[in-house]
């Protein structure tokens, strides 16, 4: 059984404007997966569903063989780990150790050993001492590591990422990868950057215009240029 | 933009900071209603207070500079809010231009008021120094402060240095497009900032809440254990208590 099953997933907006047009895929207990696609492909869509922030149009997302749906939907929001693009819009409680506590506080788990798991992950994730920070005193590697830490603190199944480098410095854009490459958790990585894809992933599924137009080893893939550049996924500009 | 400067003073170690945010957050209020229930014209017994005030200021380790630039602020909306009373208060007229007048009595009621507003209002600039926000709503918590008003004040701390980040790169953006021009251009060019940052902060918290709602968010902000309360809390809040009891009754029994 596979751990994620996307089934046909169509998805419009509420102006009816169409964003994913039967998505379907599904990813192995253990594998690691790139999502990739360039802007407006539909990946973030994509992703929200799979812990049922949007609800599809039509199709399905099952969960480890479960249907993702309103009575599933606690279990399946600390299965699937995601993480937004944009680390600030997970970042929203005034000091780090909260926010990283925060999933399992939700989940249930008691305040102390809540503190006890999130002072552990950020020290897994090199950010010992942080915990009584603010997020606005963090400088952007640092952000994304805690964006990141407010999720693995939950010990999700699936770890999903949503353009995860989009705007680290080389060196911390480094080190989040060497970091992620040492991970267990089954990968999704929704990203356009073919460079980080490569180093993370086995197999990409691309993304166009809401459809997915290939699932292959990414090693294929990543050596298909004309096929990356008719999809908006060029290769490296050159002079 | 950096803001460590507002919590500079928080994490001083100070006689203040070593107790308990929520005595902290108590001691203001039992202050501030002390001064409150001062009788007019109980100078002496106002005068006492303050001197307890300036004894938490330097308990506090705070400067002198720092309380009277953080005090600024709401002193003059305390000053603008309280110069009515010079002309309302009837008493005899020490000066006037035509039906408008300043009575003695005014002037006495306004003066008094000041140093009221001006006392409590200190004690408040110790609480907020020494008090990080966290601390600070941990202590609201513990208060019993509805659970709503808790979640608003944390989110509206963190989404409001998010603001400010957002006003300043709009600001970079209008400015290295030299945004310049007269008055009216310049109030054009910042109610198009405002405008488009309160956008940003809108499309902002529809994505914190798919944030938080990703993480199992089902209507309650959840919170770490705070601080247990302590012998040197409870001693600094019946210490303080006693003290400003006994200079309000005072005042009434002598007025």
């Amino acid at each position: 059984m596979s751990l994620l099953d996307v089934a046909a997933l169509e998805f419009h907006y509420p102006d009816g404007t169409p964003a994913l047009a039967g998505v379907s895929f599904v990813v192995d207990r253990g594998e690691r997966v790139a999502l990739l696609g360039p802007t407006g492909s539909g990946k973030s869509t994509v992703l929200q569903h799979l812990n049922g922030l949007l609800v599809p149009t039509a199709g399905a997302v099952r969960i480890d063989g479960t249907l993702l749906g309103a009575e599933f939907l606690r279990e399946a929001r600390r299965m699937v780990g995601l993480v937004f693009q944009d680390p600030n819009d997970q970042l929203f409680l005034p000091t780090l150790i909260e926010d990283v506590a925060f999933g399992p506080l939700n989940d249930g788990v008691p305040a102390d050993a809540a503190r006890r798991r999130a002072e552990a992950i950020l020290e897994e994730l090199g950010l010992h001492g942080f915990g009584q920070r603010a997020a606005h005193h963090l400088s952007g590697g640092e952000r994304r590591l805690a964006a990141l830490a407010t999720v693995l603190v939950s010990r999700p199944a699936l770890l999903v990422l949503d353009e995860p480098t989009g705007d680290l410095d080389a060196r911390s854009r480094r080190r989040l990868v060497q970091l992620l490459q040492g991970r267990e958790e089954t990968l999704l990585v929704a990203t356009h950057d073919l460079e980080v894809a490569g180093a993370l992933c086995d197999r990409g599924i691309v993304l166009y215009d809401g459809a997915v137009v290939a699932d292959r080893p990414l090693r294929d893939l990543l050596a298909d240029l004309p096929f990356l550049e008719r999809h908006g996924l060029a290769a490296p500009l050159a002079r | 933009m950096s803001f460590r400067h507002l919590d500079q003073y928080a994490t001083v170690p100070s006689p203040m900071t070593r107790t308990l945010p929520t005595a902290r957050v108590l001691a203001v209020v039992v202050v501030a209603v002390g001064t409150a229930t001062l009788p007019l014209g109980a100078w002496r017994h106002l005068a006492v207070l303050a001197a307890i005030v300036v004894g938490l200021v330097a308990a506090a380790k705070l400067p002198a500079r720092a309380v009277v630039t953080r005090l600024a602020g709401p002193f003059v909306f305390i000053l603008l809010a309280s110069a009515a009373l010079l002309v309302l208060v009837p008493g005899e007229p020490l000066w006037h231009m035509g039906p408008v007048g300043i009575s003695k009595a005014g002037v006495e009621r306004f003066g008094f008021v000041l140093g009221r507003a001006s006392v409590a209002l200190t004690a408040a600039v110790i609480l907020v120094s020494t008090t990080s926000f966290p601390e600070l709503l941990h202590a609201l918590r513990q208060l019993r402060l509805p659970a709503v008003v808790i979640t608003a004040l944390g989110l509206g701390y963190r989404l409001l240095y998010l603001l400010v980040d957002e006003i300043e790169r709009l600001q970079r953006a209008a400015r290295s497009r030299n945004a310049a021009g007269g008055a009216a251009r310049r109030r054009h060019v910042l109610v198009g900032i405002g405008a488009s940052a309160m956008a940003r902060a809108f499309a902002r918290g529809e994505r914190t809440h798919s944030a938080m709602l990703a993480r199992g968010f089902a209507g309650d902000l959840p919170s770490l254990t705070p601080r247990h309360w302590d012998l040197r809390s409870s001693l600094l809040l019946v210490a303080l208590s006693g003290a400003v009891a006994a200079v309000t009754v005072a005042a009434h029994l002598e007025f």
